[in-house]
């Protein structure tokens, strides 16, 4: 079970995500509306794992990634964005990323994953 | 070189396809029509801009009650006031997001950009031409998918 904190500019997405994290077991102690909320939340809260929206105001996830893993390059972050492309999930792991789902996403796809990353 | 009318085509077949990608009910789309000048909104609508290789921004708008039912049918459960305006905005992001994944592998790179979602009576001017999709969605209703393409 991990510490989680929630990045994504849309309450109705950090919502279902903590709804679903929740009910794996998972705490979720920290919710971020973009990348730069998100750099402050992880230095402050040190959570286990990240879930990273990409297209965000302020500061997009790509970039929020690299100053995450600058701070802390054992970071476990998975990307949780609707934008599928292959440029973009190279450019997230690139970054940092252990992980990539793309939205709309299944409540097991999600789980899934953070146990992947735990276990990275 | 394709003309624009041509990318125009392949963008709007493209996000239809998303539209049924991400939103898991049947979906019949009527004839496109073109319209100059501005848009009309009498609700809910949400606009997300796409950049790179296309500029343009996209429009989703209709009914609450339509968006409510398909956030209850993908999510399970009832929206309304704010979380419902949220998942709008999300309903849009994930559909552009799709359009933007299909159209990479067309060759086209596009971005795009955070949704904004626009709430109750409200006209959208400095249009200079786009094209209007209205899509009835089974057991939900309908919702107007909206191409706003630029040079």
């Amino acid at each position: 079970m991990a510490k989680v904190l929630i990045v994504d500019d849309a309450a109705f997405m950090r919502m279902m995500l903590k709804n679903i994290l929740m009910k794996g077991g998972h705490e979720v102690i920290g919710e971020a509306e973009n990348g730069l909320d998100a750099i402050e939340k992880y230095k402050n809260l040190q959570p286990e794992v990240v879930t990273m929206d990409i297209t965000m105001p302020v500061m997009e996830g790509i970039e929020a990634v690299r100053h995450i893993k600058e701070f802390d390059p054992n970071a476990k972050i998975l990307m949780c964005s609707a934008m599928g492309q292959q440029l973009m999930i190279i450019q997230a792991i690139e970054a940092g990323a252990i992980d990539f789902i793309v939205k709309p996403f299944q409540e097991e796809r999600v789980l899934e994953s953070v146990r992947k990353v735990l276990s990275n | 070189m394709e003309t624009l009318e041509a990318v125009t085509d392949i963008i709007l077949e493209t996000l239809l396809t998303s539209v049924r990608q991400v939103i898991p009910v049947p979906a019949a789309a009527q004839i496109p029509e073109v319209f100059q000048n501005s848009v009309a909104q009498s609700d809910i609508g949400v606009l997300v801009g796409f950049t790179g290789d296309l500029y343009g921004r996209i429009v989703i708008q209709g009914p609450s009650e339509v968006f409510g039912k398909i956030g209850e049918t993908m999510f399970g459960m009832p929206l309304e006031g704010e979380m419902l305006h949220s998942f709008v905005g999300e309903l849009a992001n994930m559909v552009a997001g799709n359009t933007s994944t299909l159209m990479s592998s067309k060759g086209q790179t596009i971005d795009i950009t955070p949704p904004t979602v626009m709430v109750g009576h409200l006209q959208l001017y400095g249009i200079e031409q786009g094209i209007s999709v209205t899509v009835h969605l089974e057991n939900a209703g309908e919702i107007n998918i909206i191409l706003l393409t630029q040079h």
